[in-house]
Parts: structure tokens; C-alpha cells; sequence
């Protein structure tokens, strides 16, 4: 790249050199100076001039300028409200103006102490008031989700939301209606705000008219602590800031990573933390004995009781992973059972391959992408919604976004990112073969990605291996004990059937309704936001997690640590220490404090231990046959433990819908919205049919809750005579 | 022809469908008399907009009706050069003659009586519009007529 023509601006008298272009905001911020602003945020696309907060004085103009619509132009010579009195007078009357309707209830609000528009209107705006009239009032807070409520009488019509709603999520839900005065922000009649990242308009308003009601009346900023860490429901790894009040997660908001998530936040990462708090939480161990039943027991009793099931199991235990652990707890349950016990044998959540290390990319590289293959048909905005946000940036920079590598584009454009979506890609393996076929490596922009299942799966397997270079002999012919660690592997239909064959059972779950009646032992499991330890996210970035909530008990790393201790196997109860040990053998000796805040790319310096344990399986993908579509099952963004526990998400579940090309739409006389009868085999459900767009010929779509078990290839009829639409 | 084919024959004149939006709307609100939610729905399905963005637009502009109004239509100017010359009075003078407010619609649901920002007649003020056609300038003696010749309409 060339590079871009320095320019030299004047802003209250201080010389500054940027490039040509930067805009005005950016450039005064370069020197140390604030324009203040309230509409312009780069993120939304390009500026719109809405508030008029951000005036500033340009010699040679004979008026104030809106300083975020302008760029930075050789020999500008700029005041702002520090030197120009024009400038501060007319910032000054802006905020009179923008303050005639505000009702000011700064005291209830839960903005007040962290909001722009009280800062600014201390800072530039008048003392007094001289509005004596009444203030137009409305119906307030207006519920335009279960998530999300709106107080309009607070908003000041900067128009970021329905920016953001509109060219930035890109699903056109909330406009402003009316106009002038009267404008008010909503959806379309009394929809709710829906679709996966709704959430991201609390934080992009200046104001307190949009606010995540699960934080209403929750606390005051000076009350609170937000604590970094990130987040832990999807591969993607979102920078987050937890809000903790008294011990307790109060919110989760972004905290931008320029690589990874551009501060934005999918409304599962923001809004499913009550999870921590669901009415099923298991708090304290649970042992079934003979003839009693289940019975709550003490933290020195259970580990009794596991000591001695793990004893009896005598290297024949089994240990079912979830993909959500830390590097560092899996790492100590692998020594326990490894090292301790001689038990080298774990189901991993999914397959994991070291074969798309050499296409490693930051996410970003997707929005900068020419090119992008999206392979596999599992939207990705369920299974790593960030992802989907940066195809559609990509796509409105001018990128071309298609479904197969065949297509001409890939071989006519310099920067071209693959992203697989769906099963059968073998842990990133396929995708890292098509990436060899096409010779992206080295090439400046080219990489690839593969959307895991779990948000840790890479750094759980990574553990595993580190741990100890003893294969597992074959699969023992009985198992002696299954413990089966966290959630995910909990509701896993295949660890279920594991568990039938093991002669016991330890769950480690955070919640009764996966843990009750099938195990032998049950440890009370943390959620990620509980704990301490690290990551590694789909691009392959090693990210550090932080105790931000008290657990009602140990983690898993504190009573891991003791019960090892049994076995006279050390593992320090700190994750700084675990991490020290492992870090060794998989992360090239990185130093804990070192994985960072904002947590670099590294890459791996050495290929870890390739690990040689039958994962889940998944299913194969199979082409469509005869009349068939070949339909795809996944797993929707708002499903899993925590988002059921979350009655804020429940509008968000996925309808009984399935999705298909309009092709095959046309084909088999199906509209939109009509009554379908998918079948398979004997087996058949009915559903709602939505024509997707974006779907392949040949392939049908459906939530996997909705999919009655249906797989692969199946039959799509309208439902029948006499229904209609 | 459905509706949403009509819109898309329009659409297709323009290079960017989203730009049929005004005509569109238009077409929708003869269909129904005003603009009920079916009506989003359908622009919307035929311009690949979503119903909260065809609503967004129509609600800027006097001329959609977000809600049901009578067979005829009068709209007063009160914006400032027609208050000046006295279009309160005007105004209030539709009021007494229709037994209706602004915003309303008589009983039988012949006339609304609406207010409407400046209709570009500032200078015969006050100006008011009867179903869309200008009268200029309408002094409240004026008004019984108006209504008479619009009741034998
Ligand atoms: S609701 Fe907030 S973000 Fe939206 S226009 Fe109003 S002030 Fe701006
Ligand atoms: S996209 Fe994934 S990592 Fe980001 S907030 Fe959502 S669930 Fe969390
Ligand atoms: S910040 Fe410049 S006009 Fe709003
Ligand atoms: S002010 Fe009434 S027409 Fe202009």
C-alpha cells in the first residue's frame, strides 16, 4: 500500500499532521482535543449531521460547521468551543435545544453518571434553563422487546439505533416515525425488536431511552465494577466488560477488540448472564444413596465420594469434555485422570485439526476481504453471530460474498477469506485443504476459518494433549466411571448413552435439570463468567477470562486441585499457575500476564499434540438424491442451558419453521408462510415455510428443537388440502 | 393484478427498486383508503424493504395516512404565514361547521379535518385544501359554503 498524503490542520492553534481524510473528530482527538458529538459514530457508516453537538469554527467558512461531517484538509485551521466563542455558544445553544423535551430525571435514570448527554451538557451546555412550558410527554419506558425498553421522552433523535438497525445488523426493525418534534423511535406496529444483536443499540445510546431492562434500578455507576474478561457462549470470544455489583453480574456490555468483535455483541453474550442466577442452579453436591435417594452432601464429603469412585473405576473411567472449559480446568482434569489414574480416555465435544493454523486471520480480515466463501449451510448468525456482522460489512464495502469456491470471483480477486459453516468440515481440516488447493498461504488478506461447535473446543483439546504423550489403549470394554464435565456434555444425547453403559457417573453441571436422576455424584459446575483462565477462540486467539461472580461453591479448578491431591498429583488451585505449567507445552512458555486484555493473534508456535480421541461424531453431509432436499439441522443461536434460563430470550427461541430456497419453494407449489410436512423414513413433521433467499437450491433449513430428528435427505410437501395460508 | 405486482412493474423503471417507495405507497393507500398494516406489508414484500422502513417513510409526509380518514379530506395551513392572516379562525370555523377537531372524522365518515404544515400558497393565505385541491385564501365566512359544497358532492 502506498502511502496516504500527509495534512497539515491547525485546531485551537496546535499543529497537527494526519493523513488526508481522517475525519475532524479524529484529528482534533490526535492533538488532544475533544469535539464533542452525540450522532457521529464511525461504526454506523458515514456521518449524518444529526445533533449539531459537535460545531466547530473554520477559518474561510462563514458559519459553524458540523465538525463530524468534515475531514481533515491541508491547512484547515480549526477552532473549537476552547478558542472560538462562536463555537462554545453555539454548542451551548445546541444543548439548550436538544434539552427542551428532555425531562432531565437524571435521578431514576439508569443512565445517569454514565451518560453523554448529562457529561457534555456539564461541559458545554447552559447552567439554567429557560423553558417554563411543559415538556411533551409519552408512555414511558415502552417495552420495544422483553430486552429492551424505550423511555422517548429522554431521546434526542441522534438516530444511532436505527442506524445501527439499518446498516449495520442490517435487519431494518427500528426506524423513526413521524417527523421534526414529533419523531419517535419504533418498530413496525407492536413487534419486538428481534434477530440477534438488538442489544447493541443500549450501548449506542447517548441517552438513557434505550436500556437493557434486566439493569433497570439495578445499580449506579459508582457503585459498579467492570471487570474485563470475555465471553464464553459461542467460539467467537467477544471482549466484554462484566458489571459487577456486590459479587453479582448485574450486565455485560462490549469492550471493543478491534479484531474480533468491533465492540459489538450478539444478545446471547449480553443478555443470557442470568443464567447465574437460574431457580435450578445446583449450589452444593449432590450423592444418590442406596434406597434414599439423592441427598445434598458437604464439599469434603463428595470428594470422598469421588475419591472413591474414581478408585473403584480403576483406569476405567471415561471423561466427556464440553468445549466451555478453561484451558486450565480441562488441563487439571486431564492430569488427574492422566497422570493419577493412568485414565487416558475423554470423549472431546468435537473434532479439532492444527490444519488451518497456516490461514489463521483476525476476524477483520473478513470485513476487508474481495472475496468471501461462506461454506456449509448453517447460518452464521446462529452459530458465531459476530461472524455473520463482519460478511455484511464486507458485502457493503463491495465484496462479493458467494457459496462455493468454484466460483470465478475466488480466482479473480487478491483477498479472498473462507469461512466453513456447517458439519462434516472435520475440525477445520477441510477447509485448511481447500485453502492448500487454492494457495492462499502467505498470501496478504487470504486465510481461512471454521465455526466450531464449542467455544473452547481448540483450547480443551490443546489441554488434553498437553497433558501427558500416552495414547489411550482402545476404548475399555467396560467403562468404571463416566464423569462428565459441564453443561454442553450433560445435554449430550451421546454422553447420555455413554452413561448407560458406565457403572457410575459423576456430573459436574451447573443446573439441576441436567444433572438430576443419572448420576451418582453431582459437583456443582461455574459458569464462564465465574471463572479465572483462558480461551482460545475460533480464529485460534488465546484470550483471558476472569472471575467476575462469586460462585455459590469452589470452581472446578479449586476442587480439582484437592481432590488430585489424593492421588499425589499437584495442581496448583490458581490459574496463573495452572496456565504456567501448560503454557510450556502449548503456548510457547507465554507468561499468563502476557495473553493481554486485548489478546494478540500469536498463532501457534508449535503445533500441539495432535490428539487421537473419537470426538462426538458429526454427521456427514450428503448430497441431495432424487426429489430430495437435503436438510440441515443446527443449533439456533438462542438455544442451550443458559439462554432456556433466561425469560428475557425466550421471544428470541426459533419458530417451528423451516427454511427453503425459492427454487424448491416454487417447484413444490410452497409459499411463504404456508403449512409444510417434511418427512423422512416414516417420520414426519409439520412446520411453517419461509422462502430464504440466501439458501442453496437442494437444501432445507431448520432449527435443530424444530427438526423432530429429521436429518439429511428428506422429503418437503404443502401440508394438506384445505390448509392455507 | 395483485398489488405487489403493480409495485413491481413501477419498480423496475427505476435503477434502484427501494426508490419506487413514494409511488408505491401511493398505490397502496388507493387500495385501501389509508395505509393499514397490510399495506407496509406488501410494499414492503414487493420492494425487498422491511414493513417498519415503508411505515418510517410514509409517516414523514402529510399525504399517507397512518390511519383511517373519511371519503373527503380538509386540510387547514397553520403554519406561520397563514396564521398570520388568520387561520385559527379558519380553522375553528371547520371545527364549528363539521362538529369535529383537527384529527378527526364526522360520525358519518364523510369528512377529516386535518392541520398541515405550509402548502407553498403563503401569500393567499390562509390556505386550505379539500381534497387536494387548493383554496386560497379561506376566511371562516367562507367555510359553510366549502362544507355545503362538499356535502352535495
Ligand atoms: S433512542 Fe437513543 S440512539 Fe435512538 S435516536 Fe433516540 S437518543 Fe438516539
Ligand atoms: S457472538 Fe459469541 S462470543 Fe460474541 S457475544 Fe455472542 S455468544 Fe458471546
Ligand atoms: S456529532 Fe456532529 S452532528 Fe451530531
Ligand atoms: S404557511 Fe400556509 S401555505 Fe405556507
Amino acid at each position: 500500500m502506498s502511502m496516504p498524503e500527509l495534512v497539515r490542520v491547525t485546531i485551537d492553534e496546535k499543529d497537527v499532521h494526519v493523513a488526508k481524510g481522517t475525519g475532524l473528530v479524529e484529528t482534533a482527538l490526535s492533538a488532544g482535543i475533544e469535539i464533542p458529538v452525540f450522532c457521529y459514530e464511525p461504526r454506523l457508516g458515514a456521518p449524518i449531521g444529526a445533533c449539531r453537538m459537535c460545531l466547530v469554527e473554520i477559518e474561510g467558512m462563514p458559519k459553524l460547521q458540523a465538525g463530524c461531517t468534515l475531514t481533515a484538509q491541508d491547512g484547515m485551521v480549526v477552532r473549537t468551543a476552547r478558542t472560538s466563542s462562536k463555537a462554545a455558544e453555539g454548542q451551548n445553544a445546541t444543548l439548550e435545544f436538544i434539552l427542551v423535551n428532555h425531562p432531565l430525571d437524571c435521578p431514576v435514570c439508569d443512565k445517569g453518571g454514565e451518560c453523554p448527554l448529562q457529561d457534555l451538557t456539564f461541559r458545554y451546555g447552559p447552567g439554567k434553563t429557560r423553558m417554563n412550558f411543559e415538556k411533551t410527554t409519552f408512555e414511558k419506558p415502552i417495552p420495544i422487546s422483553p430486552a429492551i425498553s424505550l423511555d422517548r421522552e429522554r431521546c434526542i433523535l441522534c438516530y444511532r439505533c436505527t442506524r445501527f438497525s439499518e446498516a449495520v445488523s442490517e435487519d431494518g426493525q427500528l426506524v423513526a416515525r413521524n417527523r421534526g418534534a414529533m419523531s419517535v423511535i419504533t418498530t413496525f406496529e407492536d413487534e419486538p425488536y428481534s434477530g440477534p444483536f438488538t442489544g447493541n443499540v443500549t450501548e449506542l445510546c447517548p441517552v438513557g431511552a434505550l436500556l437493557p431492562t434486566q439493569y433497570r434500578f439495578e445499580a449506579r455507576p459508582w457503585e459498579i465494577v467492570d471487570v474485563p474478561t470475555v465471553c464464553g457462549m459461542c467460539p467467537v470470544g467477544c471482549n466484554t466488560h462484566a458489571t459487577v455489583r456486590e459479587g453479582k453480574v448485574k450486565r455485560v456490555i462490549s469492550r471493543n477488540h478491534p479484531e474480533i468483535d468491533e465492540g459489538w455483541l450478539c444478545d446471547k453474550g449480553r443478555f443470557a448472564f442470568t443464567h447465574l442466577r437460574a431457580a435450578d442452579r445446583v449450589v452444593e453436591p449432590i450423592h444418590r444413596v442406596r434406597r434414599r435417594g439423592f441427598e445434598p452432601v458437604s464439599w469434603p464429603e463428595a470428594l470422598d465420594v469421588a475419591e472413591s469412585l474414581l478408585k473403584a473405576a480403576d483406569g476405567r473411567a471415561v471423561v466427556a469434555l464440553s468445549g466451555s472449559e478453561t484451558v486450565e480446568e480441562a488441563y487439571a482434569l486431564a492430569k488427574l485422570m492422566r497422570q493419577g489414574l493412568g485414565s487416558h480416555h475423554a470423549v472431546l465435544p468435537e473434532e479439532v485439526s492444527a490444519g488451518l493454523d497456516a490461514y489463521r486471520l483476525p476476524l477483520s480480515a473478513i470485513g476487508d476481504a474481495q472475496t468471501v466463501v461462506v461454506l456449509g449451510d448453517v447460518p452464521l448468525n446462529e452459530s458465531a453471530p459476530i461472524v455473520d456482522l463482519w460478511v455484511r460489512a464486507a458485502r457493503r464495502k463491495g465484496a462479493t460474498i458467494v457459496q462455493t469456491a468454484d466460483d470465478p470471483a475466488v480466482s479473480s480477486t487478491e483477498r479472498v477469506v473462507l469461512i466453513w459453516s456447517g458439519p462434516g468440515g472435520r475440525g477445520g481440516a477441510r477447509v485448511g485443504e481447500l485453502a492448500e488447493r487454492l494457495g492462499l498461504a502467505g498470501k496478504d488478506g487470504c486465510g481461512a476459518f471454521y465455526i466450531p461447535a464449542t467455544p473452547n473446543g481448540r483450547g480443551v483439546a490443546d489441554a488434553w494433549a498437553a497433558c501427558s504423550d500416552e495414547e489411550p489403549a482402545r476404548e475399555p470394554d467396560s467403562i468404571g466411571l463416566l464423569v462428565v464435565s459441564g453443561d454442553e456434555a450433560a445435554g449430550n444425547p451421546n454422553v447420555r448413552a455413554l452413561a448407560e453403559r458406565a457403572e457410575a457417573v459423576i456430573v459436574i453441571s451447573m443446573f439441576h435439570g441436567l444433572a438430576a436422576g443419572w448420576a451418582d455424584l453431582v459437583l456443582p459446575g461455574t459458569s464462564y463468567l465465574e471463572r479465572d483462565g483462558t480461551y482460545v477462540n475460533l480464529e485460534g486467539r488465546l484470550q483471558r477470562l476472569r472471575q467476575t461472580a462469586t460462585p455459590p461453591g469452589p470452581t472446578e479448578l479449586e476442587w480439582i486441585s484437592q481432590l488430585a491431591a489424593r492421588f499425589h498429583v499437584e495442581i496448583p488451585p490458581y490459574a496463573s499457575a495452572v496456565f504456567a505449567e501448560l503454557s510450556k507445552r502449548c503456548y510457547g512458555g507465554l507468561s499468563f500476564g502476557e495473553v493481554g486484555e486485548r489478546a494478540p493473534l500469536r498463532g501457534y508456535v508449535e503445533a500441539p499434540v495432535h490428539v487421537e480421541v473419537p470426538p462426538v461424531p458429526e454427521p456427514a453431509e450428503e448430497p441431495p438424491s432424487g426429489t430430495g432436499l437435503h436438510l440441515v439441522a443446527y443449533k439456533p443461536l438462542f438455544s442451550g442451558p443458559a439462554v432456556e434460563r433466561v425469560p428475557e430470550l425466550q421471544f428470541q427461541r426459533p419458530q417451528a419453521e423451516i427454511e427453503l430456497s425459492p427454487d424448491d419453494a416454487r417447484t413444490r407449489g410452497i409459499a411463504n408462510g404456508d403449512r409444510v410436512v417434511v418427512s423422512a423414513g416414516g417420520v414426519s413433521v409439520e412446520l411453517r415455510a419461509r422462502v430464504s433467499k440466501d439458501l442453496r437450491a437442494g437444501v432445507a433449513r431448520v432449527a435443530l428443537e424444530h427438526s423432530g430428528g429429521l436429518l439429511g435427505n428428506v422429503e418437503v410437501a404443502p401440508a394438506g388440502a384445505g390448509v392455507t395460508a | 393484478m395483485s398489488l405487489v405486482t403493480e409495485i413491481q412493474e413501477i419498480a423496475a423503471q427505476y435503477p434502484q427498486s427501494r426508490s419506487a417507495i413514494m409511488p408505491a405507497l401511493h398505490l397502496a393507500q388507493k387500495k385501501y383508503g389509508w395505509l393499514p398494516r397490510e399495506a407496509f406489508e406488501e410494499v414492503g414484500e414487493a420492494l425487498g424493504l422491511t414493513p417498519a422502513y415503508c411505515m418510517s417513510v410514509a409517516s414523514f409526509y402529510d399525504m399517507y395516512h397512518l390511519e383511517p380518514v373519511g371519503t373527503h379530506i380538509v386540510e387547514v395551513c397553520t403554519n406561520i404565514s397563514c396564521a398570520l392572516v388568520g387561520a385559527q379562525a379558519t380553522l375553528e370555523a371547520f371545527e364549528r361547521e363539521l362538529g369535529i377537531r383537527p384529527g378527526e372524522t364526522t360520525a358519518d365518515g364523510e369528512v377529516t379535518l386535518r392541520t398541515v404544515e405550509c402548502y407553498g400558497g403563503c401569500g393567499w393565505g390562509p390556505v386550505v385544501a379539500v381534497d387536494q385541491r387548493y383554496h386560497e385564501p379561506v376566511k371562516p365566512e367562507d367555510v359553510p359554503r366549502l362544507v355545503q359544497d362538499l356535502r352535495n358532492a
